[in-house]
């Protein structure tokens, strides 16, 4: 893992470039921040005063949500490169799919985030 | 009322029809523009009792190298085409079709159904030029209805039935080639394509002329609105009547639905466009096209302000609407006022391309304009909840135990 972080660039300090969520059970995805601030909710917890502990490391802890359905935690970050991609772009937009067995879970997924 | 900022759209080109030596007679009006469901044409009547097919892609190709010159990314002219598989010998070709009478609407069929067709990832595109088919219908003004052949522009099919001007042609977009047509004479007609259009059923309860008529996306329920005030849902397994839609004062004369089919939207002469719950009959939205709102007594005569047209875009989050103070509006369904404004008179109809990245409008002399449409990366929550509301109505949806805030937003409520 310290191999890994010391090539791509760390989580640490104002100037990372990647931040890490953190799941209720443990789970660890490392985004790339830019993209994960596509969600208001992380970026308030990155940025917000002092009340949010983790700002040091750049490392955002959600105790509500569990990891057990991989698939959702897949669509929101292929969600947030989408987004990054297209705003404010003149390509066409083209039509993100959420297969509707996960939408409801995704939906309030992206409830919770705001995004 | 506050001030809001007028966004003037950007036009991407316009289709000029060609000069007649009696420009004033009546028959050059352009009643309806049609795209093909998977973009490859574009129709509109022309006047005069023709009717013009364009491959769309070559058609916006040559708007952007003589039009705008803002297009930076060569990327936004791949489009979906048909011929991807390097069938160049297929190329589309553009057909100008005599009918014999005033065209009054058109419809395009296609035996792929539309979730196919209207592909998520571009270069999937499987559709296989000239095997799979591709009809265009156009309903006339002595009640025939002429089904003609896209790739090749010959008649197949004439259906007679109708006693008068058939005003309004849809297909149910889930590839069956079944066809709706709806007529002055204040009923609609199913025919089945695929059994050489034999007529299966007459939809009877209109007491006056029927002006147009939409499909939902899942092909379960049909709408049809026409003069005084009605709007009606039909369920098309039974071929019965749902409900009847009470709200507007005047004639409603355009009607379309959602994506996700949880919204309706529907035109009237009363200055309106009324966004409807259709699960329930509930009024979710009203755009108004006059400021203050009509009396319903001027509401229900002539007030200058008639919409003729509105149009639900492929995002589900825009409609736009055409009325008769010269101008096109582009609404988000989650504000109340237009987003997007263009000048256009005598504007007729209007429709979304394919992909949804351009707005039609047909005019009085045979004219089509077209213009980008507002595009914006929608929500993660609009996009989830457009795809739980594609297979669950709003009654289940109330039923769903999550918390009351998501259920607004799920019933398109907020």
């Amino acid at each position: 893992m310290d191999g890994e972080k010391k090539t791509y660039g760390g989580c640490e300090g104002p100037d990372a470039l990647y931040v890490k969520l953190i799941l209720s059970d443990g789970h660890e995805f490392i985004v790339k921040k830019e993209r994960a601030l596509t969600s208001g909710t992380i970026k308030a917890m990155l940025s917000g005063p002092g009340q949010f502990a983790e700002k040091e490391a750049d490392e955002v802890h959600f105790r509500e949500i569990p990891s057990h359905v991989p698939s959702k935690v897949y669509a929101l970050c292929m969600y947030f490169m989408y987004k990054v991609r297209y705003t404010n772009s003149s390509t066409e937009i083209p039509e993100f799919p959420v297969a509707p067995e996960i939408a409801l879970e995704l939906l309030m997924a992206a409830n919770f985030l705001d995004c | 009322m506050a001030a809001f900022p007028l966004i003037r759209s950007r036009t991407i080109g316009e289709l000029l029809a060609p000069a007649a030596p009696f420009d004033k007679k009546c028959g050059r009006e352009n009643w309806t523009v049609a795209f093909a469901p998977d973009g490859s044409y574009f129709a509109w009547s022309q006047g005069h009792r023709t009717v013009k097919l364009v491959p769309w892609s070559q058609c916006l190709q040559n708007f952007l190298l003589h039009g705008t010159k803002n297009v930076t990314n060569s990327s936004s002219l791949r489009l979906p085409r048909q011929n991807s598989d390097g069938g160049q010998k297929n190329k589309p070709r553009e057909h100008i079709i005599d009918c014999g009478d005033i065209v009054w609407s058109l419809a395009f069929g296609s035996s792929v159904p539309e979730k196919q067709s209207r592909c998520v990832n571009i270069e999937w595109h499987r559709f296989r030029f000239g095997q799979d088919q591709l009809l265009l219908a156009t309903g006339l003004n002595n009640g025939r209805i002429k089904i003609w052949d896209v790739y090749t522009g010959k008649l197949l099919l004439n259906l007679v039935d109708h006693t008068e001007v058939v005003r309004d042609l849809t297909f149910a977009p889930d590839g069956s080639l079944i066809l709706v047509s709806a007529s002055r004479d204040k009923t609609l007609r199913v025919w089945d394509l695929k059994d050489d259009g034999n007529m299966m059923k007459v939809l009877r309860g209109h007491q006056n002329w029927v002006y147009s008529c939409a499909f939902s996306p899942d092909s379960s329920i049909l709408c049809s609105v026409g003069a005084s005030k009605a709007v009606f849902l039909w369920n098309m397994d039974k071929y019965t009547m749902i409900r009847k839609l009470e709200g507007h004062h005047h004639d409603v004369v355009a009607c379309d639905f959602s994506p996700d089919g949880a919204l309706l939207a529907t035109a009237s002469y009363d200055t309106r466009v009324y966004i409807w719950d259709p699960h329930n009959g509930d009024i979710l939205m009203e755009f108004g096209h006059l400021f203050p709102p009509p009396t319903p007594i001027f509401a229900g005569g002539a007030n200058d302000r008639w919409v003729r047209s509105v149009s639900f875009s492929h995002d589900g989050l825009h409609v736009a609407s055409l009325a008769d103070d010269k101008m096109v509006r582009f609404w988000r369904i989650d504000e109340d006022y237009p987003v997007q404004v263009a000048p256009l008179s005598n504007g007729l109809c209007c429709a979304f391309s394919t992909d949804g990245s351009v707005l039609a409008a047909g005019t009085h002399d045979g004219s089509v304009y077209f213009w980008a449409t507002p595009r914006q990366v929608p929500s993660l929550q609009h996009l989830c909840r457009m795809s739980v509301r594609r297979v669950m109505p709003t009654q289940e949806v109330q039923e769903l135990p999550i918390p009351s805030k998501l259920l607004e937003f799920l019933s398109y409520r907020i």
